[in-house]
């Protein structure tokens, strides 16, 4: 949560990849060492794509266009941190009635959720690309969390298993090279508007 | 010259001739390990999705031959495209929640890049706002499917994502992970539907979007995405409907409200097509939550707005090349300037509308008696309220624009027959919806209805 409430655009990252690295380890802590191609591509998603890569890609972006230090992820204001801090109450009560047995599972669910609704309030509060991204991934890492404590259809070592979750995460792969595009091209991160050209024809 | 447009339309020939030959094979076989299914739900939408690609792609074909600078870049367009009309395809066929949900997410990222136009940075806005919003919607999707399936555990059954086992297994009442999942799943399609309360992006990007693409998102892409409504629709109905019923009944009415506030507001011409593609995710959104006699009606209304929002968004591409302008207050007299146009614009508005003879028109009458049978008084008076705004509304700012005294003399080439195939294709079928069903495709929709209530 630290991270959402200071304002700087290197340590938003950084909390981004602390999250993606957590949860590896918690991927880690739950199933043991991987032994099946399906448990390594998954710590192969939360190591080097959500915990490595993301963070990285989006930082050489704004580090080539020398972006402000200050970004307000979450408002800096009483109301937000509030709301923040209320968000994480809520997820640990909600997480007590879905899951009524205490231990790992309870704790995983409220973690997920009070992710992801963190998520969301930065969604709700922000307008910049930057900071959008940044709940948008976030709201992935807690799914990826959530999902670690969930059945399974297939048996992990199963070939099923393995291109379902391959699929998953090229998606991801796909997603954050994608968000790389957009934080390069729009304005926002460094505060220069993007000059507009003259509009031709179109398809 | 680029080969791409061909490309396009032998692709989307061949999957529109895979649709027709799934006709042929048995209803609700399965293949591949159990992950794809041909049940009448995929083959009733291949029926629809690869036609209307198929048109598309002509259109696309015209435009680069008519304007040649549109050449650059059209091999990257290509890829995007071809790489969506498969990613749709699988969506149809495909029997496992992840594998839809995978197949979704494909077709959305192949689809934001096709929005952005060369030197146009409030596309670039607009198709941000589509990856995002459609990222967090299908994000929500996907814990849903995950909440869905902790709640077989919870009942003690072991885990599926197969769409023809889930039914077997979700007959015990609903516990709170079901709720919470179906809840979730509900909000998350409705984002890639363009329903309230997530329907920003949707105007935005279907304005900024080339006509092409915009066609491809509201005719192509809605329906794959309705597709995965249905299938949960199909599943989880028969042990859910208050939850299901409600949350569409509410989705869908507010989705109306602000589409016609948003519509009575506009003078853009293709926020205005945008705006009327909410409301009728609206209408979807309630005849699918209201159910039962409402079902039938329903597919024909889906499948007649399918072919009248590709009619109207290649038509307002069409306008605005010429006009250079999206202004509706700025165009005027279409059927002397631009006949065929003109013809394309009255149609699709009269079929957008509801008018008979249209397929929309015997959608809404199913739709709306539907829900006075099943006592939903206030949906129904607040339906038909917002209709006649819309109708009205919508009038007021088209019909000046068909018959309206033109502003200013044109000198543009008479418009010829081939260039408009793909419209007249298009108006034939949806024609043909309103007044005479092959009994191929009214047995196809019949059993579409009959599973959507879980039968």
């Amino acid at each position: 949560m630290v991270p959402l409430f200071v304002s700087s655009w290197r340590l938003s990252l950084a909390g981004l990849a602390l999250q993606g690295l957590l949860t590896a380890w918690i991927a880690y802590r739950m199933e043991g060492s991987p032994e099946s191609a399906g448990a390594w591509l998954t710590l192969f998603d939360l190591i080097l794509i959500r915990g490595v890569g993301a963070p990285l890609l989006l930082y050489g972006v704004l580090h080539a266009k020398k972006a402000p230090a200050r970004n307000d992820i979450i408002p800096p204001n009483l109301l937000s941190w509030t709301l923040a801090l209320g968000i994480v109450l809520v997820s640990f009560n909600f997480s007590e009635v879905l899951t009524p047995e205490d231990g790992d599972p309870q704790t995983l669910v409220a973690v997920a959720t009070a992710g992801l609704l963190l998520g969301f309030l930065v969604l709700a509060t922000q307008s910049d690309p930057f900071s959008q991204m940044i709940g948008a991934l976030r709201i992935e890492n807690s799914i990826a969390l959530f999902e670690l404590g969930g059945p399974r259809d297939q048996p992990i070592d199963s070939t099923e298993a393995f291109f379902l979750q391959l699929g998953q995460v090229l998606v991801v792969l796909t997603t954050v090279g994608l968000y790389r595009w957009y934080l390069a091209r729009l304005p926002g991160a460094d505060g220069k508007p993007v000059e507009p050209t003259l509009e031709g024809p179109a398809l | 010259m680029t080969k791409t447009p061909q490309i396009m339309v032998i692709a989307s020939l061949l999957t529109t001739l895979l649709g027709v030959l799934e006709i042929l094979a048995p209803s609700g076989g399965v293949y591949l390990g159990g992950y794809v299914r041909l049940d009448a739900t995929s083959r009733l939408f291949a029926l629809v999705v690869n036609p209307i690609f198929l048109g598309i792609s002509f259109y696309i074909w015209n435009r680069i031959t008519t304007t040649p600078v549109l050449a650059e870049g059209m091999r990257r367009f290509g890829w995007f495209a071809l790489i969506f009309l498969g990613a749709a395809n699988v969506v149809l066929v495909a029997n496992h929640l992840l594998v839809l949900w995978i197949a979704l997410e494909v077709t959305t990222l192949a689809a934001a890049p096709l929005i952005v136009r060369a030197g146009v940075p409030a596309s670039r806005q607009a198709s941000w706002r589509y990856l995002l919003f459609s990222s967090v919607g299908l994000g929500l999707v996907l814990v849903g499917f995950q909440c869905l399936s902790r709640s077989l555990s919870a009942d003690g059954h072991p885990a599926s994502y197969f769409v023809d086992q889930l039914p077997e297994l979700v007959r015990e009442p609903a516990n709170a992970w079901r709720k919470l999942g179906l809840a979730l799943v509900l909000l998350g399609i409705g984002t890639k539907l363009g329903l309230a309360p997530m329907y920003s992006w949707l105007p935005e990007a279907y304005d900024e979007a080339p006509p092409a693409v915009t066609a491809l998102l509201a005719a192509v892409q809605f329906n794959c995405a309705l597709v995965v409504l249905f299938r949960v629709v199909q599943i989880y109905r028969p042990g859910n409907t208050a939850l299901v019923g409600g949350v569409l009944l509410a989705m869908g009415t507010i989705s109306m409200v602000v589409s016609t506030v948003s519509i009575i507001a506009t003078r853009n011409m293709k926020r205005l097509i945008a705006y009327a593609s909410i409301n009728h995710a609206g209408v979807i959104a309630i005849g699918l939550g209201v159910g039962k006699a409402a079902s039938f009606g329903l597919l024909l209304y889906v499948i007649s707005n399918a072919f009248i929002k590709a009619i109207l968004f290649l038509t307002a591409g069409n306008i605005k090349a010429h006009y250079k302008t999206k202004d509706t207050r700025k165009i005027s007299g279409l059927v002397r300037d631009l006949p065929y146009s003109g013809v394309f614009l009255m149609v699709g508005t009269f079929a957008l509308l509801g008018f008979p003879p249209f397929g929309s028109f015997v959608g809404e009458l199913l739709i709306l008696s539907a829900l006075i049978s099943s006592g939903q008084m206030l949906v129904f008076a607040a339906f038909c309220v917002l209709i006649t705004m819309t109708f009205v509304a919508t009038g007021r700012t088209i019909f000046p624009m068909i018959w309206g005294e033109p502003k200013e003399k044109h000198d543009w080439p008479r418009q010829t027959f081939w260039p408009s195939s793909p419209k007249i294709f298009f108006l034939v079928a949806l024609i043909a919806l309103g007044i005479y069903l092959p009994p191929v495709v009214s047995d196809l929709i019949h059993e579409v209805a009959t599973s959507l209530e879980g039968r």
